[in-house]
């Protein structure tokens, strides 16, 4: 990290950032509230984004960050709260309303389609092209957007998809500058480009503060924060924590910022489960590698321990789970469980190999929701539970009961479909099937709390902990800090595809691995930095 | 699903009234027909429904496990059911017993090499069984020259499967007896309770290691061998067997399927359903003819009836 403070002299037309609240304020955000249900996405929360700034929002999962976004582009109806811009008072229906005030989002999965020309995913959707219009002027216009965002190299008849991600994100901003929009949301848009890549969004992000409109730059990456922003806003639980400044906050105060009090609260609790790890190396993985991805993954995982996969969205933690669990094509690598190579060719194979994989997204991937409760308990024994082929039922039954009281899932629901439970029952179903089940060395959970809330995580937790006491050796990902802290013996930190630390969950803390999950730096240097 | 204890209860929404209410329609105009339709209540017009009910009712039940795995239909049911008696009553001169295993074999192989297809290889089983369908029928033409397969005068064993037994033709014996036996595989054995979560949801069973390719190939293999087995009893009553035969099974088969009430979209349904389902067409087919409609109103009103039941069973999926 060489800069906390870059003022950024490039672009000298940008209005001055000094401490007075003289300079324009474009939008005016105050005591904005939301909840989901149970759940208080963001409360009270107040902010102001000035005419040619960038204005960073940062925080960790869930402190609420992607539901200012939404509620800015009109995804989302605040309960309360009160959004002005250009001095208006707005109430967005939808985003296509935003767009028509001027505020735009340029989402991390891009909206363009690939088949169609350049100036047709520009002009795709627009409000303002004319029933009979003047092709010639249309393209013009296109011509001097792209050329303002650097892509003077790319024809207007180009199809997309010949175009780099790079290159179709500048596409999509292009698409919002013919709307002439003032405000530009980018919402972690560096996280699939490519370094040169990113230099060539920043540059057009800087040209476009300089023209007096703002931008809005929510990223976990805090290195690309400090380089490119003006201010920051950091959220924490729904709240706003502070605004300061880019060159008067540097970046430990920062991550202090986003974490609170968690580490104070983190050291508070004794953790009973002492003894984890029986030290022989049960699974062996070794420069596991799935091109685009993750690159040359290698870990030891011991019998009884649990190892936790720390990692942004995004950042392969959970394509190594996948690709353990046999559903990844092109995987390469070895991962050996005793001793023995484990085809990573299909789940089946996997499965019989002793590698058990329970995916992230119960609701697609997970769950048989229309099925019973008994029959997504059962799914991974039904061998165990039959005899020639024919379902042993009253065993069957017994055996869901059982995995039920285990799992803490209702015991008078069998019977009903799965998808009828709640989330957190849900997920707690998906680990039940895992529950006691022999012959498996490696339990390999995709963010296994997904969605659940504080009770029922808990639950969970003690699940896990629980499989792990029997021996099997557990891998997790997870993009919650805490969450990897409860858990884990054993916190990987992964960036960009690529382990950045190992550490002893004793030895870790929230900042050292939050520091790891946001930068490029090798394991010295982070840990120096922090 | 028979509703158990503690299965908490959706509101009904309008599809399921409007489901209801079709299903007291068609109930109301069975009973009024049946009253009124001079010939409807007889003995022997009961035996024709039953026997009519019985030919595409083994075809329909087979089918439906492929229904319930979630692979859509197959297309090719009616071009193997004449392939089959076609080769069955060219090879009843080895012997009945070896002519019904042989064919029986070259039913399961014919669905099995669908069935992979689809399973491995992921292939659209529509384009598939269409595919097969034109080959099937395209070998069948050539290996019999295009002439009808007549059996042997001097065997006549075959003859049996046609005749009747305690005063029922044999093949609805035979109907009813691999309907049971197939609602029991799909209710009681490892292989239908996977079969029933293939469907439900094809992404989650590739995650919980099913083993697809080999729930795929017995879906289709199991379908293929009952429409051979319906073959040879269809060869056996009409005595010779050509293409002709292939006339409308297929889409019957599929139409007793869905008026049963199985969702298409697989997971859900039941063998049970889809034996319902051909005996229902069977009866109101039975009805138009006695009541002088024309073959082409007999078609238009079953295509009625399918679709109704189809749309609002649909709906019924879509509000769960």
């Amino acid at each position: 990290m060489n800069g906390e403070r870059d003022p950024e002299p490039s672009s000298g037309s940008r209005s001055q950032p000094s401490e007075t609240s003289s300079p324009q304020v474009l939008l005016e955000v105050v005591d904005l509230s939301k909840s989901f249900g149970p759940v208080q996405a963001v409360q009270g929360l107040s902010l102001d984004v000035r005419a040619g700034e960038i204005h960073a929002v940062c925080g960790h999962n869930g402190a609420g960050k992607s539901t200012l976004v939404k509620t800015l582009v009109g995804l989302v109806r605040p309960d309360e709260g009160t959004i002005r811009f250009r001095g208006e008072e707005l109430s967005l229906r939808n985003p296509l309303d935003a767009q028509g005030h001027g505020i735009a989002l340029v989402n991390q999965e891009l909206s363009l389609v690939p088949e169609l020309s350049v100036e047709d995913n520009i002009y795709l959707g627009g409000l303002d092209v004319p029933l009979v219009y003047r092709q010639r002027r249309l393209s013009e216009r296109a011509r001097a957007v792209l050329d303002q965002l650097g892509l003077r190299h790319v024809q207007l008849g180009t199809a997309v998809e010949t175009l780099s991600i790079g290159e179709r994100q500048l596409v999509e901003i292009a698409r919002l500058l013919v709307r002439d929009a003032r405000l530009l949301i980018l919402d972690e848009p560096t996280a699939t480009l490519s370094k040169p890549e990113i230099e060539r969004v920043f540059r057009a992000t800087r040209d476009l503060v300089a023209e007096g409109r703002s931008v809005i730059f929510v990223s976990h990456r805090l290195d690309e924060v400090f380089e490119l922003c003006d201010r920051v806003t950091v959220l924490r639980d729904g709240r706003r924590v502070g605004t300061h400044e880019i060159h008067e906050i540097d970046r430990r105060a920062l991550i202090e910022l986003m974490l609170g009090e968690m580490e104070g609260a983190r050291a508070m609790v004794q953790h009973e489960h002492t003894l984890p790890g029986s030290g022989e190396p049960l699974v062996k993985i070794e420069g596991l590698t799935v091109p685009g991805s993750i690159e040359d993954v290698s870990l030891v995982l011991e019998s009884g321990l649990i190892t936790g996969l720390a990692g942004q969205v995004g950042s392969g933690t959970s394509t190594i789970l996948r690709a353990l669990g046999g559903l990844v094509p092109g995987v390469s690598g070895t991962v050996c469980v005793r001793g023995r190579a484990v085809p990573l060719k299909t789940p089946r194979r996997a499965v019989e190999a002793g590698v058990l994989y329970i995916p992230n997204d119960r609701q697609r991937e997970g769950l048989f929701l229309g099925q019973t409760v008994e029959r997504n308990l059962v799914v991974a024994r039904l061998r165990r539970l039959s005899r020639l082929g024919v379902l042993l039922r009253r065993r069957a039954h017994r055996a869901a009961r059982q995995l039920a009281g285990m799992a803490g899932v209702p015991v008078e629901r069998l019977g009903s479909p799965a998808g009828s439970l709640s989330g957190g029952n849900q997920q707690k179903v998906l680990l039940g099937r895992a529950l006691e089940l022999e012959g498996t060395a490696l339990l390999a959970l995709d963010e296994p709390t997904r969605g659940v809330d504080v009770g029922g995580r808990a639950d969970i937790h003690d699940l896990i902990r629980a499989a792990a006491r029997r021996g099997t050796a557990v891998i997790f990902s997870s993009t919650e800090l805490d969450e990897v802290l409860d858990l884990a013996d054993v916190v990987v930190t992964i960036f960009h595809g690529r382990i950045v630390s190992i550490v002893p969950r004793d030895d870790a803390t929230a900042s050292a691995i939050l520091a790891d999950m946001t930068t490029s730096h090798t394991t010295g240097t982070a840990a120096a930095a922090t | 699903m028979i509703a158990r204890v503690g299965v908490e209860r959706r509101p009904l929404g309008i599809a399921d009234y409007a489901l209801a209410a079709w299903i007291a329609i068609l109930a109301a105009v069975t009973v009024y027909g049946a009253a009124t339709t001079e010939g409807f209540l007889t003995v022997s017009n009961m035996k024709a429904i039953l026997t009519a009910a019985s030919f595409v009712g083994i075809i329909a039940v087979g089918l439906t496990v492929i229904v319930l795995s979630g692979s859509l239909f197959s297309l090719a049911l009616g071009q193997t059911a004449a392939v089959s008696a076609m080769f069955f009553l060219y090879s009843v001169r080895w012997g009945l017993g070896a002519a019904i295993i042989l064919t029986l074999l070259l039913g399961l192989a014919i669905g099995a090499v669908q069935g992979f297809a689809v399973g491995a290889w992921g292939a659209n089983p529509i384009i598939i069984t269409i595919g097969a369908a034109g080959l099937l029928e395209g070998m069948a033409v050539w290996l019999s020259h295009g002439q009808s397969i007549v059996p042997p005068d001097n065997r006549t064993s075959w003859e049996h499967l046609a005749n009747p037994v305690l005063g029922l033709p044999a093949p609805v014996y035979v109907f009813i007896a691999v309907s049971i036996l197939l609602g029991l595989v799909m209710r009681r054995t490892r292989f239908g309770r996977q079969i029933y979560l293939l469907g439900e949801n094809r992404v989650a069973a590739r995650a919980a290691a099913l083993p697809i390719t080999l729930l795929t190939v017995g879906a289709f293999g199991i379908a293929s061998l009952y429409t051979a087995g319906s073959g040879i009893l269809i060869g056996a009553t009409s005595a010779n067997a050509s293409l002709l035969l292939v006339g409308s099974y297929t889409y019957d088969a599929i139409a007793a399927a869905l008026v049963g009430g199985n969702a298409v979209t697989g997971g859900r349904g039941s063998i049970a359903r889809t034996a319902l389902g051909a005996i229902f067409i069977a009866t109101i087919s039975d009805m138009l003819l006695l009541r002088g409609y024309s073959t082409g109103g007999q078609i238009l009103v079953r295509g009625i009836i399918v679709v109704v039941v189809v749309v609002l069973t649909n709906l019924r999926e879509r509000n769960r």
